[in-house]
């Protein structure tokens, strides 16, 4: 990759994150504001009034969520980047692929922070950190990779196809509800249990749990299975971004 | 002082009308070819709607044709585009340093031309602030501010003579033909007959999507005013 580029990239990312922060009065604080709000509903819903939580249920929330909204974040902001960014590409010769790296960049740092925060909470409500965090890069590594596959696959095709857009919200809400996010899989009766077991979401959300509140070391085999599978989707979406490339400066947005 | 830095060979570039299931394809560009060699500067001349600003970004790489060939030797092709990526909430100096590197400078060359952007866009301590408290003016200033910057080794204008008011257009048209004057290719497309005849040596004559005619300046532009002459009178 040409440095000038590389440049770009990083320059694109941090102007992105502060002009996010100069958009509303209270800036960086949505990053983590947004995200404690959402959590709060799915407490209030699931643990206060349905009772379904069982004793575990705020860490294991806000795990799944936190996680949950980093992947969404770079499949839906990726996703849309191409597409939100053509009135630049019909004006200057540049890698479309760009595009959507600089959003899952800014989503990842957002992450960042937000699990850092995470991690405080979860130490003084008694999960102190564990040897099993040494497994945190590799995981974040996979995630990283899921959430970026699903994202090129989306930017490639919605500046062609903009009515995706309304599908794939609805796709990925009920994805996360399938998923172990908000509440646990494990309890699920065959065969169901083993269809779960291949969803890549639900491996991540075990994976980061066993890590994060049980000391444990992740199911190394279904973490590699997701990562063979994620880098494999992320090539098909960098292919079909670089096939689709000479239609977008033609398109309207 | 000969060789052909892009050559475009009955280059056609297709437009879908509409975002519909069954659509129809405009032709922008049907049947044009050129070639630009080193040191040149090439006018394009046609009417409205006759497809030279499609061949600016044809020109440039944005739009790779839907028929007949490009050939670009290993150069630049850089569109002059203004306030390209600007971001309302960003400082006069965070979008210079953007949109430099989205024209293809690298961060060492926009950090050394900061100043000399500053200095160029007249706008003082407003440097600093975002640029959704300059006004539209301002906004234009730091825009060809960041553009002149730019040196690819083609240059694409395209209508961007003057900008801002009448003391900035004066002193942004002059450094545009400085920058003209100074040896470097460039291919400018405007309206305006007389900027053409004076800042070009070749001109190409484009109507309807087609090349009609290319070649010494004079040449075309007494065939061109010819044609002009010829409808005028039919009409």
């Amino acid at each position: 990759m040409p440095k000038r580029l590389l440049e770009l990239i990083l320059f694109s990312t941090y102007a992105e994150l502060r002009a996010e922060r100069a958009r509303s009065y209270l800036g960086l604080a949505w990053w983590v504001l947004d995200p404690a709000l959402m959590m709060l509903t799915y407490w209030l819903v699931f643990d206060v009034f349905l009772h379904s939580g069982g004793p575990d249920y705020v860490p294991f929330l806000l795990i799944g969520l936190t996680l949950w909204q980093w992947m969404k974040s770079c499949m839906t902001h990726g996703g849309y980047a191409i597409w939100s960014n053509l009135v630049l590409i019909r004006q200057v010769r540049l890698p479309p692929l760009m595009f959507p790296v600089v959003a899952m960049l800014s989503d990842t740092v957002k992450f960042l922070c937000i699990f850092a925060l995470l991690l405080v909470i979860l130490w003084s409500v008694g999960y102190p950190p564990n040897i099993a965090y040494f497994a945190l890069p590799p995981l974040f590594f996979v995630v990283f990779l899921f959430g970026a596959g699903i994202g090129f696959v989306i930017a490639a095709v919605v500046p062609l196809l903009p009515d995706l857009r309304f599908v794939i919200e609805q796709v990925l809400t009920a994805v996360m509800f399938l998923s172990g996010v908000v509440f646990s899989m494990a309890s699920l009766p065959p065969p169901w249990n083993h269809v779960m077991a291949l969803n890549p979401v639900n491996v991540i959300m075990d994976a980061s749990r066993d890590i994060l509140m049980h000391g444990l070391w992740p199911n190394w085999s279904a973490l590699g299975k997701v990562s063979i599978i994620s880098a494999a989707v992320c090539l098909v979406g960098m292919f079909v971004v670089m096939r689709l490339a000479p239609r977008y400066p033609k398109l309207a947005d | 002082m000969n060789d052909v830095l892009v050559e475009l060979r009955n280059v056609g570039v297709a437009f879908n009308t509409q975002r519909r299931v069954a659509d129809r394809r405009f032709w922008a560009l049907e049947d044009v070819s050129l070639s630009l060699r080193r040191g040149e500067r090439l006018g394009v001349i046609g009417r409205n709607g006759a497809g030279k600003s499609t061949l600016l970004r044809v020109i440039a790489g944005i739009l790779t044709p839907d028929r007949g060939s490009v050939r670009r030797g290993p150069v630049s092709c850089q569109l002059l585009s203004l306030a390209l990526g600007f971001t309302a909430h960003l400082s006069g100096r965070d979008n210079a340093v953007l949109s430099g590197l989205m024209l293809g400078l690298r961060r060492r060359d926009i950090d050394a031309r900061l100043p000399a952007i500053r200095e160029f866009s007249e706008l003082g301590d407003f440097f600093e602030q975002p640029i959704a408290t300059y006004s539209s003016g301002m906004t234009m200033r730091l825009a060809f501010s960041v553009a002149i910057q730019v040196e690819p080794d083609v240059l694409l204008i395209d209508e961007v003579l003057a900008v801002g008011d009448a003391e900035f257009q004066q002193k942004s048209g002059a450094a545009l033909r400085k920058r003209m004057g100074e040896g470097h290719t460039v291919v400018l497309v405007s309206h305006d007959e007389s900027q053409i005849a004076a800042l070009c040596d070749r001109v190409l004559w484009v109507e309807h999507g087609k090349s009609v005619r290319e070649g010494a300046r004079d040449e075309v532009f007494a065939a061109y005013r010819g044609d002009l002459h010829l409808n005028g009178a039919a009409a």
